[in-house]
């Protein structure tokens, strides 16, 4: 799992790292039972502070995706890949009706954009 | 996110191999010396001896019989023979510290274990006037390989280490990259498991079970427990990660922990490991031209080209992504701030 982060961006860090995970289940690349780094490990790989990753974790935690075990890290939870299973459905079908409009995917990500507002 | 395919960076073939004296000294002397002593004590105890004596034991005690100077010669042969291969192996392919280290623990563990056995299979058989009423060796044996394990860990920590060598070209600038902000931070963490392996594994425990069943000395026991358990932390998951100090391949108990830091990279890529082709099993290992590697499945691969003729190879899912970011992150720590 490729983590990344960007101070000089305008989210929060614990949210870049959330919206990583997120991302990675919807998009099928972590599936359930795969291990994640402890908070304290992923904190020094990266040098940030431990309650930034703790945070995202417990976030995660929270919406059910993640199961935080003592002296284990983290682990997928199964539900979080059925629950991501639908919006990568979705997400497939989106891509190929606006690749058959030859719709530009600037246009494509606008329109979500504005549908999620 | 990545491009496959770049230029292949490839080791350089002619980068000579370091420490060859300590190399020598480490897996023909220590080894030497240990047999000179084993075959002293052995000979000194000529008189006192049976003849024949017992050379071969099976679950009932003693059931092979030889003459003293047979069992020696056939020792110091096989000794040396595994001593001179694992010279070699340091000799001409040591580029990497990995391999060094493997080649005299292997050397200072064999010649330990030979003449351990040697020694405490032949004491308590003096002053006996039939071989046969020799005892059971399990416990001999358990000492030997504890002795040995002991003799081979000392040597492969006290090998000297590879010196600094901070590579001088830049990361090849069609390497495989992934996207990442100036500032950004980035770090890739995976699991590398085994494959067919793990039904190795399975066979090995079957077989034991049934050795241990038929034996019952608590001394076979032991070995096997002990063979086992390493055979589990070599097989079991290795840890892979990519962050801002380099590439950090590790087992489950954190040692021996393989570290390639970004200075030295010459460039990273995806490969198609085939174990046993290329490495002669799975694990730790050394394969063809001091390549080292952790080697756990057949297939893609993420592999390491070094500084001074070293290859490193661990055998992990999405390598694709783990070989970008190393590169991303070394030609970053490369470029002139």
């Amino acid at each position: 799992m490729l983590f990344t982060i960007d101070p000089s961006a305008p989210e929060p860090l614990f949210e870049q790292l959330a919206v990583q995970v997120r991302s990675a289940v919807a998009r099928g690349e972590l599936t359930a039972g795969t291990r994640l780094p402890s908070a304290r490990e992923l904190a020094g790989l990266l040098s940030v502070n431990l309650h930034t990753v703790l945070r995202a974790y417990q976030d995660l935690r929270d919406e059910g995706l993640l199961e935080l075990r003592r002296g284990r890290g983290a682990v997928i939870t199964a539900r979080a890949e059925q629950d991501y299973l639908p919006l990568r459905e979705a997400i497939d079908h989106l891509a190929s009706v606006s690749r058959q409009l030859g719709l530009a995917p600037v246009t494509t990500t606008a329109l979500i954009k504005e549908a999620l507002r | 996110m990545t491009s496959s395919t770049g230029s292949t960076p490839s080791a350089d073939p002619g980068a000579p191999v370091p420490h060859r004296a300590v190399t020598t000294l480490v897996t023909l002397g220590i080894p030497v010396v240990v047999l000179l002593a084993g075959i002293a004590v052995a000979l000194s105890w000529r008189d006192v001896l049976p003849d024949p004596i017992a050379i071969h034991w099976g679950s009932n005690g003693a059931n092979g019989y030889g003459d003293l100077t047979g069992h020696l010669t056939a020792m110091v042969g096989v000794t040396l023979a595994m001593s001179s291969f694992m010279w070699a192996v340091g000799y001409f392919a040591g580029r990497d510290a990995m391999t060094r280290r493997l080649a005299g623990g292997t050397s200072a563990w064999f010649a330990v274990f030979m003449t351990g056995e040697l020694v405490g299979s032949l004491a308590p058989q003096r002053g006996l006037s039939d071989a046969a009423e020799a005892g059971p060796i399990g416990a001999v044996l358990a000492w030997s390989l504890a002795a040995a394990c002991l003799a081979g860990a000392l040597v492969a920590w006290l090998t000297p280490a590879d010196l600094p060598a901070p590579a001088t070209n830049p990361i090849p600038a069609d390497a495989p990259k992934v996207h990442l902000a100036e500032s950004g931070q980035a770090a890739w963490v995976r699991d590398a498991t085994v494959g067919g392996a793990r039904w190795f594994l399975v066979a090995v425990a079957v077989a034991m079970a049934a050795i241990v069943a038929i034996s019952r000395e608590w001394a076979v026991v032991v070995i096997l427990v002990f063979v086992f358990a390493l055979l589990v932390i070599m097989l079991a998951r290795w840890t892979v990660t990519v962050d801002r100090t380099g590439l950090t391949v590790r087992p489950l108990i954190r040692r021996p922990r393989i570290q390639v830091p970004l200075s030295e990279i010459i460039g990273a890529e995806v490969v198609t490991v085939r174990p046993f082709a290329e490495f002669g099993g799975w694990g730790l290992r050394t394969g063809a031209a001091g390549r080292t590697g952790v080697v756990l499945r057949s297939g893609p691969a993420l592999q390491v080209t070094r500084t001074a003729g070293r290859t490193f190879v661990v055998t992990v899912d999405d390598a694709h992504t783990g070989a970008a970011l190393l590169n991303t992150l070394a030609a970053r720590a490369r470029a002139p701030h």
